[in-house]
């Protein structure tokens, strides 16, 4: 199944992508470095993963490091400890001040990292040391996703999706079916979410929903929900701004309705707090909401940090009768290096900790699937029920548009829809105002 | 109140480190610049190797950030090689509706909030001090916590205290039987919740320098203001307020930079949203050097607050001492 997608929606852009690079690689022969040769420090930075007995969120890479500087005489690896949520922010700042860490964990479609920086040489490629032989052990459309004109920048080491989470609890309590496989048409979870919105002690007040999410720029939870009827942000050449297109419309007013017309929702739905809205879902203290939209990073959490009696279901088809999702990739990025042996060691580094057996650890522990093929075949998840169900989602999966200016246009629509879900705008107004800014952008 | 009871106190009026004109004038003469710098350094080296280390700090991490930002508002910034834009960024700064409504939005907090903190911090400090030794300075130190407590920790109680379900606003207004409201979740309540909330958070240094200063004026004009018969409430208004003037110049002028650079509470409660309902002028200028990656667009954009500032500078200055 994963193979399937991830050849799927990208073989032909791949296809010219490796055409591109064979015909660069002849014309452009970039020098490879000795690794042996170099001596000195790496610098890598890191967020907290999934902890240890001492609660040590970084002891997979402290691990990871030790083992290589015991086999590689005279490196040394500084790590840094970033937390996610800084992360973006800290990198955007090293960047400016070309004071960055040799390598670090970028999705490179995300807010810190961007095509403009590859275009001005601050990330290095890595085809000179991924032959397409190595390359073939990825799949294909994580691999696009560090590809850029035809050159690798990036080792893919993971990849994300985001699924509907229900509080299996909560369903008891109402007394409400889960929906058979985590399969739903859009009416068929209307429905549901009626019948999980009640008022529990009988005092005039709901005091649980049936459903809510949150919207922000840089956050996609919600936006599986505005493709359900077969809409896009861009066309196909990302000249032109396409969520003000009926069916999206349709889609976005959907959703706030939830809130705004349903009420099956609460006055929170489609605000910025992403951990309140979290909270509401997993705390057993607050459990207000029965089905919320999440990362599968928020699996792990429900198994470990917050023990929930839960499922996992795909997003409820539209018009379109697929369900949809939004997917995302996670891997390893180098920083401009001036010494080319350097350059080599570095490489050989941000292989050591992409291995096969590596992205297997990753999988079982911190939510995601792996990006190579061959630690998918290790079965990361023959235990692990939720996130098998998760992986199975994999071939509904739809990219965000790979523009240089996404997150510009990002911005322009997620703030028009703060406005839809708050009861401001209709979803035909805000996308005409989201149109005339992205519209701007595009120019 | 006659204008003999204000005359020849003016040393004692000032706030901290000012000086009446006449001692002014002299200190003028006396600390003209040495033409001989170097003999002038010589000869007082001692004083200058005291100034150096904060001297490189101010350089560093102030004299060339701000030239600095100065000369990119000019390009288009690159990490390796920008280009000479000349004032092309400067009039997307003047074309563009996100810095015209993030002008706006920092406009209105500044207007409500730095009358409303100067007035506050004197009231306070007015009560503050008719009290005794021990309770002045239990109401001191109280009212200058939040000025030593990050704004982060604060902004993330108040988010508290503003959210919709559990938060103490709409615990309090259920009382009433009215909200709950979605206090930063619409457009027309999220501002006005960030001012409230700058509001109500104790001026602390303005607090400190206006008992200062009161500590400093001359009983002789109070003794005098009781044989005419003027009340407390007199007392404070015709002889208190007017030989504050300075300091309040002084905080006005803090306050009224501070607002201007309102960024903390924005980024950890609103992120500028809903939409664009909360978006501030340096958390715009944050957005565009960090996330755009536009150095130079951030660069002009700070050259603009920056003349903003200055002009509202000078009219509050000339404002508050024109009579002097």
């Amino acid at each position: 199944m994963m193979k399937k997608f991830w050849k799927k929606s990208t073989m032909s852009i791949l296809s010219l992508g490796l055409a591109a690079s064979v015909l660069a690689a002849c014309g452009d022969k970039e020098e490879t470095g000795n690794a042996e040769e170099f001596k000195g420090k790496i610098t890598i930075w890191d967020g907290p993963r999934w902890a240890d007995e001492d609660e040590n969120k970084f002891h997979w890479m402290e691990e990871k490091i030790k083992e290589y500087e015991a086999k590689h005489d005279g490196i040394k690896i500084d790590l840094v400890q970033v937390p996610w949520a800084e992360m973006g922010d800290k990198l955007g700042v090293s960047i400016t001040g070309k004071a960055w860490p040799d390598i670090a964990p970028v999705d490179i479609s995300g807010s810190s990292v961007n095509i403009d920086h590859i275009e001005q040489g601050v990330i290095e490629s890595l085809d000179p040391f991924f032959d397409k032989e190595a390359k073939k052990d990825f799949y294909d459309n994580a691999l696009e996703a560090y590809t850029h004109d035809g050159k690798l920048y990036g080792i893919p080491s993971s990849i994300t999706l985001h699924t509907m989470l229900l509080n299996l609890d909560l369903f008891k309590e109402a007394g409400v079916e889960p929906p058979k496989d985590g399969k739903w048409t859009y009416d068929e979870f209307l429905d549901t979410a009626e019948k999980l919105t009640f008022d529990r002690d009988d005092d005039g007040k709901t005091d649980v929903y049936g459903f809510s999410t949150y919207i922000m720029p840089g956050y996609y939870e919600a936006w599986p929900f505005f493709y359900k009827n077969g809409g896009s942000p861009l066309n196909e050449d990302m000249t032109e701004f396409t969520f003000d297109s009926p069916e999206t419309v349709q889609a976005i007013q959907d959703l706030a309705d939830l809130k705004l017309k349903h009420k099956v929702a609460p006055e929170t739905h489609g605000g910025n707090d992403v951990g309140g809205t979290f909270q509401s879902w997993a705390n057993e203290e607050q459990r207000t909401v029965a089905m919320q939209p999440w990362a599968t990073w928020a699996i792990g959490a429900a198994q470990s940090t917050y023990p929930t009696n839960f499922m996992v279901a795909e997003y409820p088809s539209g018009d379109s009768d697929k369900p949809v999702t939004i997917g995302g990739v996670g891997g390893w990025i180098m920083m401009h290096q001036k010494d080319v042996n350097k350059k080599a060691a570095v490489a050989d580094f941000m292989k050591y900790i992409s291995s096969a057996e590596e992205q297997y650890t990753m999988s079982q522990n911190y939510g995601v699937f792996p990006a190579r093929i061959s630690a998918a075949d290790m079965e990361p998840f023959k235990e692990n029920p939720e996130m098998a169900r998760a992986m199975e989602m994999s071939d509904q999966v739809v990219m965000l548009p790979r523009h240089t200016e996404w997150r510009k246009i990002d911005e322009a629509i997620q703030n028009e829809l703060q406005l839809v879900f708050n009861g401001e705008k209709t979803a035909e107004q805000a996308m005409a105002d989201a149109k005339k800014a992205v519209d701007k952008i595009l120019e | 109140m006659p204008a003999s009871l204000l005359g020849g106190v003016q040393m004692t009026q000032m706030p901290i480190g000012a000086v009446p004109k006449k001692e002014e004038e002299k200190l003028k003469v006396m600390k003209r610049p040495n033409k001989n710098i170097i003999k002038d350094m010589k000869k007082n080296y001692s004083a200058y190797l005291f100034l150096l280390p904060k001297l490189i700090l101010f350089t560093l991490f102030i004299a060339i950030p701000v030239v600095w930002a100065f000369f990119i508002s000019f390009q288009k910034y690159k990490i390796f090689g920008s280009e000479f834009v000349g004032l092309d960024n400067y009039i997307e700064v003047f074309q563009s509706d996100a810095f015209r409504i993030a002008l706006k939005n920092t406009l209105l907090f500044t207007i409500v909030t730095v009358p409303f903190g100067v007035i506050s911090a004197l009231v306070l400090a007015s009560l503050i001090f008719e009290l005794g030794k021990i309770s002045q300075t239990l109401f001191r130190s109280a009212f200058y916590l939040p000025t030593v407590t990050s704004m982060v920790i604060i902004a993330m109680v108040w988010r508290w205290m503003y959210n919709y379900d559990f938060g103490l606003f709409n615990y309090v207004l259920g009382w009433f039987g009215a909200g709950p409201i979605n206090w930063l979740g619409q457009s027309s309540t999220a501002l006005w919740a960030l001012i409230i909330m700058q509001c109500l958070i104790p001026f602390g240094v303005g607090i400190i320098l206006y008992l200062a200063s009161m500590g400093a004026i001359s009983q002789s004009l109070y003794e005098a203001a009781r044989m005419d018969g003027a009340g407390k409430f007199k007392q404070w208004l015709y002889i208190t307020i007017p030989q504050l003037k300075p300091t309040t110049l002084y905080l006005v002028l803090l306050s009224t930079i501070g607002s201007f650079q309102v960024f903390t509470q924005i980024i950890m409660m609103t992120g500028g949203g809903p939409g664009n309902a909360t978006e501030t002028l340096v958390h715009l200028i944050y957005k565009t050097g960090f996330r755009d990656f536009e150095f130079g667009l951030a660069g002009a954009q700070s050259v603009v607050l920056f003349v903003i500032i200055l002009i509202f500078s000078v009219i509050q200055f000339r404002v508050l001492r024109h009579d002097e």
